[in-house]
């Protein structure tokens, strides 16, 4: 089936999860995603981050990995592309309190990956509403690429 | 390339400075498919959220992220050492026009079984030295 990507995020927001429906421990739905060349240098070029271990594959092939590899932040692009259009990290007004993300094998074009998500926690702080993100990203290999987590302010 | 680990704590480094405009915080939703209207939607922002009004568009704390990785791995990459994690916190938002810089401190050199970690605490600020963001990094170098 194809997916299409919606990039009006207030389009379907109704259909997303609000705070008090957000369930502590309950899987997130997620969509497997095959990375590409393109995407990366993407990335890269947003941040102005051009070194050419992610972008020149000439390069690349001279070191230890012995090919392009993506950035290790490249898990900001794969949660919007793992996930579908009702995922609650969509909400419009959504605000990143703080994340931490722990790197394992990097991610590379071609690659097929794989999200295991959740909702971690959710809590009241200075009357504001939090919810806690928990997400695992995998490649073809069952290998994990990277794990974090973040806190989002949730809209009110 | 063998390397002798050689890292003590209190040593200091500083990563590429960013300055986002509009343009850059725009391409940063498209490369990264986070279409927040926090980002991009100037009506959108000029509403509260609780007790705070932002003023107008903010760019993604992602790509702030991204900034400090980019700094460990720039900083850990040539001496031998692997990026392997960071935990941020948001302080301020950053908004076009501003210029960011992350900053890193070596916290803590710490020898496991099988490598050396290094903990590394990690500050951003803005053109007013004002602290935008603050985390801590963590980089192994493998035993040889």
């Amino acid at each position: 089936m194809e997916y299409k990507y919606d990039t009006d995020f207030w389009a379907g927001n109704t259909a997303r999860k609000i705070w008090d429906d957000i369930v502590p421990g309950a899987p997130r739905e997620t969509i497997p995603y095959t990375l590409t060349q393109d995407s990366i240098y993407k990335l890269c070029k947003a941040t102005g981050d051009m070194n050419p271990l992610y972008i020149d594959e000439e390069y690349a092939k001279t070191t230890k990995w012995g090919g392009i590899i993506a950035p290790p932040s490249i898990h900001v692009l794969l949660m919007f592309s793992c996930t579908p259009n009702d995922d609650w990290m969509r909400s419009p007004g959504t605000i990143n309190a703080g994340q931490s993300w722990s790197y394992n094998v990097p991610a590379r074009p071609g690659d097929v990956i794989t999200l295991q998500a959740r909702a971690l926690d959710k809590f009241i702080k200075g009357n504001r509403l939090f919810a806690v993100h928990d997400n695992v990203f995998f490649n073809q290999n069952d290998e994990v690429i990277c794990s974090g987590r973040g806190w989002t302010i949730r809209p009110m | 390339m063998e390397q002798k680990f050689d890292i003590k704590e209190g040593l200091q480094f500083e990563g590429s400075s960013f300055s986002p405009t509009r343009e850059t915080i725009w391409e940063f939703c498209e490369a990264s498919l986070d279409y927040n209207p926090l980002h991009w939607d100037d009506k959108y922002m000029e509403s509260n959220f609780g007790k705070t009004n932002f003023g107008g568009i903010i760019m993604h704390g992602m790509s702030n992220f991204s900034l400090i990785t980019r700094m460990m791995t720039d900083w850990a990459l040539p001496l031998g050492g692997t990026h392997r994690r960071l935990e941020t916190r948001w302080k301020s938002p950053v908004k076009p026009g501003d210029t960011i810089t992350p900053t890193g401190v070596v916290k803590m050199v710490k020898k496991t079984e099988k490598a050396n970690w290094v903990v590394v605490a990690v500050t951003v600020k803005n053109q007013e030295d004002k602290l935008v963001a603050e985390g801590e990094a963590m980089v192994e170098f493998l035993d040889s």
